[in-house]
């Protein structure tokens, strides 16, 4: 019993992570935009969209960043360098001009392209098993081991009846020294 | 004509390997010492063939000849030497071939240090060995032949995809063939220990190196690739969590869960079935890898080349894993522990407590990669899994594992005392808890505070067994504190070698959270002249040069950097565009850089106009990258330590080898 009091730090530190780990706030990492271009604010855009004239390619990159070229796999679309995922920048661009913000486009894009522009699975349907199944499995591998090492702390231990292995002399007589001088120093 | 030399070669050497794995099996069955022989001298044999073939393959990309289909479809004329040499490993049939060769490499050293050694497992190492060989030169031969003809002789070749035209894209692959195709070895002494039914601990301490080495490698190579998307996919990330990436990722979770089990099994002689279900599950996870890579099964920026290996990949994947789970069930009665676990304190449980979280990664991470397949395949609905669902899956076990990192090596064997318990972590709980605090001052943001304070927490108590480790060896030898680190690496590199691997983890770690929470980026167009200020950085363009090479025109655009903090220049950051003639459709970028031990000001040109009076970057200032590369430095160093054999070691082996000579064989 009171050795499981040992744990209980491991158990809490665990805990603590796991719970801040999966508050949802914090998931998204947060991509600071620090700079600001200082004279190129009065300077053209260079794509050929007369209607986003006002719009500066930081501002498109900002809602690209989020979505996924729909073509290549695992490429985002603020640095896919495809005429297709051009021309999706061009349409960001104005409707942003047109004064949409970021959910609305992303929906935009959704509807277009299908859910994959979206880096991950949205959490819908068949897709909840793509987020579920890692859990579920960590977890089911967790109770396996915790129940398995539970069983194993029950039981006397074995050492004394089982007779140490002995058929490499030198070599074991060099481990079970070391593994003496290691209990020593934790025991 | 000596192309189909080549060709007959290949045919030979396919011949030969499956009479070895015949004689390896045979013989090590009935104890036959003269088909054990024979068994060796065909991994002999055929290295020394695969080898010659793939000379013939290399001379015929240096010789420019373009009558050979590969040639043709992955070199050109104008090529420089040193990419067309390169080039082996640019496409399918090239790089299964340069596979094959280091796999029988690997197999003719294995064999040959081993010759009189393990005299009861090596025949069926030698047949296990020459399995896969078997498996690569029947892809080699009727499905992905690199001496297949044109039919004509073309006066130039297609030319080398030119994002394969980079320094690091020459050593990426080579590395990461070195520790995919090592893996082979430790998996072909595990099939050995289960079908001569010696499943000691024989295979798993012979094992060890064979498997650190490969993990080197390995560990290189991903680092390498990353470092290969970072300066060449101008993205401003180095992962990206492509499922060709998580092909070499998965074998590397399940090698390093492996490399930690086996300790285990030294030392307590349990986990024995775990043990043999990981390294298969590595070896598995390496013929799955190439699979993904050269099927093209699911689309990525990395499937350069695909053909019909597919089927033969997915019968020999299948063959594995019914063969591998019929020979564990029936040997599974062999395979019981020695002794159990003590206590949940002990430094078993956090092993134990290790290997669940890496396969609970490797799961998440096989489980993402091939979702989009499964999706298509049920719904009919395309999805893309990517960096946002890898990072908030895996991110935080990652954290869990990079805690238990610093944790596992303070826990006593059996269990630990509350004395020793408070012996060991106070001072590395104070350091966490002070950099947490610090980072908390600084930027409040959740993770970064917890993932930097466990990274502080490790390294403090690496520092803490450095320091003890010292202390001791000085008060027995009297030596100063640099002798007694020498010392303590080669009485013990096993373990302080391990320290430095650690320390290697941290450092990437560290630049994982730099990059991953405190990026910045910006997206200008500059006229000449003009400016932009990102971070504590101002950045001028001056104006484009365009310089002509051999194969491509190359476009560097100037930019002038300055520190805003101390008002000085920093020097000259060349962003590049390179268009190749015979690929003008797929420029390719050359990020320019400036690299300091805190950020990395990170410059992608993306288009100019007028001949370069404005043009386009995307900035990044990328934090701490830098520490990646370092720790990648002090990992491959620290496996070395780990791996070299000191003199006392290499005692006990001859005594080992000396006990079987003697022993029952």
């Amino acid at each position: 019993m009171h050795r499981i009091k040992y744990a209980l730090p491991f158990l809490l530190v665990g805990a603590l992570a796991f719970l801040a780990v999966l508050s949802p706030g914090n998931a998204e990492p947060a991509m600071a935009q620090a700079g600001a271009a200082s004279s190129s604010t009065d300077t053209r855009v260079t794509q050929n969209s007369a209607t986003a004239n006002s719009v500066t390619p930081n501002e498109v990159n900002e809602v690209a960043k989020e979505l996924w070229c729909p073509l290549c796999n695992g490429v985002r679309l603020d640095a896919c360098e495809l005429k297709a995922c051009e021309q999706m920048r061009d349409m960001i661009a104005e409707q942003l001009a047109e004064g949409w913000n970021k959910e609305q486009i992303k929906n935009y894009f959704i509807e277009q392209y299908g859910p994959q522009v979206l880096g991950a699975p949205p959490l819908e349907g068949f897709n909840w098993l793509a987020w579920i199944l890692p859990f579920v499995a960590l977890a089911a591998g967790g109770v396996f081991l915790w129940r398995t090492m539970q069983r194993m702390v029950a039981s006397p231990p074995q050492e004394a009846t089982i007779p140490k292995e002995e058929t490499l002399p030198s070599v074991t007589d060099a481990y079970s020294r070391r593994l003496e001088e290691e209990l020593k120093r934790y025991g | 004509m000596i192309f189909d030399i080549g060709h007959l070669i290949l045919l030979t050497a396919m011949a030969l390997t499956a009479f070895g794995i015949v004689t390896g099996y045979l013989g090590g069955r009935w104890r036959n010492t003269r088909l054990i022989q024979s068994s060796f001298n065909v991994v002999y044999v055929v290295a020394a063939l695969v080898f010659t073939a793939t000379v013939i393959l290399w001379y015929g990309l240096l010789t420019d000849a373009f009558q050979l289909s590969y040639v043709w479809n992955h070199s050109e004329r104008a090529l420089s030497p040193f990419y067309k040499f390169s080039a082996l490993w640019g496409g399918q049939a090239g790089s299964l071939l340069f596979w094959c060769m280091i796999l029988s490499a690997y197999s003719a050293v294995v064999a040959y240090v081993n010759r009189d050694r393990h005299r009861a497992l090596m025949p069926y190492v030698n047949a296990a060995l020459l399995t896969t060989s078997l498996f690569f030169l029947v892809l080699l031969v009727f499905a992905a032949d690199p001496f297949k003809r044109v039919g004509f002789v073309p006066p130039d070749g297609q030319g080398l995809n030119p994002l394969l035209q980079n320094f690091w894209m020459i050593l990426h692959p080579v590395m990461l063939y070195l520790g995919y195709v090592g893996m082979a070895v430790p998996f072909a002494f595990a099939v050995a220990a289960l079908l001569s039914k010696r499943l000691d601990n024989e295979w798993v301490r012979t094992v060890r190196r064979w498997t650190l080495i490969p993990w080197m490698f390995l560990s290189a190579g991903i680092l390498m690739g990353s470092q290969w998307a970072y300066m060449e996919l101008g993205w401003g990330g180095y992962w990206a969590w492509d499922p060709v990436e998580n092909a070499s990722f998965l074998p590397w979770l399940t090698g390093t869960a492996f490399l930690h089990s086996i300790i285990i099994q030294e030392q307590r002689g349990i986990l024995k079935t775990w043990n043999i279900v990981l390294i298969w599950l590595t070896y598995f996870l390496v013929i799955l890898g190439t699979f993904t890579t050269r099927s093209g099964i699911i689309e990525s920026v990395h499937s350069f080349a695909r053909s019909d290996v597919g089927p033969y990949f997915l019968v020999y994947l299948v063959l594995i894993l019914l063969g591998f789970l019929w020979l564990l069930f029936d040997r599974l009665p062999l395979l019981r522990g020695e002794h159990s676990i003590d206590s949940f304190t002990s430094r078993e449980a956090a092993f134990l407590a290790n290997n669940w979280l890496f396969a609970g990664i490797a799961f998440a991470t096989l489980w993402g990669t091939f979702f989009p397949m499964f999706s298509e395949l049920l719904t009919g609905q395309r999805i893309s899994v990517a960096a946002p669902f890898f990072n908030q899956v895996n991110g935080p076990l990652f954290l869990l594992l990079l805690l238990l990192m610093g944790v596992a090596p303070l826990l006593g064997w059996r269990h630990t005392s509350l004395s020793a318990f408070r012996k060991q972590f106070t001072f590395p709980i104070l350091a966490g808890v002070a950099v947490g605090l610090l980072v908390f001052l600084f930027a409040r943001s959740f993770y970064p505070i917890i993932g930097l304070a466990i990274c502080a927490f490790v390294v403090a108590t690496i520092v803490q067994e450095y320091v003890r480790g010292v202390i001791a060896r000085r008060t027995t030898t009297g030596e100063n504190a640099l002798a007694a680190v020498a010392g303590l690496w080669r009485r013990n590199g096993r373990r302080y070698g391990g320290y430095i691997v650690h320390l290697g983890i941290v450092m990437i770690g560290v630049a994982v959270i730099g990059n991953e929470f405190y990026q910045q980026s910006l997206s200008v167009t500059l006229a000449r002249g003009e400016s932009a200020q990102i971070g504590r950085y101002e950045l001028v363009y001056d104006g484009m040069i365009s310089e002509r090479k051999s194969n491509r025109i190359e476009y560097h655009a100037l930019l002038n950097a300055y520190n805003l903090d101390s008002g000085r220049r920093v020097g000259v950051i060349t962003p590049q565009r390179n268009i190749y003639d015979k690929t003008p459709d797929m420029p390719t970028s050359e990020v320019g850089l400036h690299v300091t031990p805190f950020e990395d000001v990170y410059v992608v040109l993306n288009g100019w106009e007028s001949g370069g009076a404005s043009a386009t970057f995307t900035i990044y200032i990328n934090p701490l990258t830098l520490w990646m590369w370092i720790g990648g430095v002090v990992l491959v160093l620290g496996t070395l330590i780990a791996a070299w054999p000191h003199p006392t070691q290499r005692r006990s082996e001859v005594v080992r080898s000396l006990a079987y000579a003697t022993g029952d064989d």
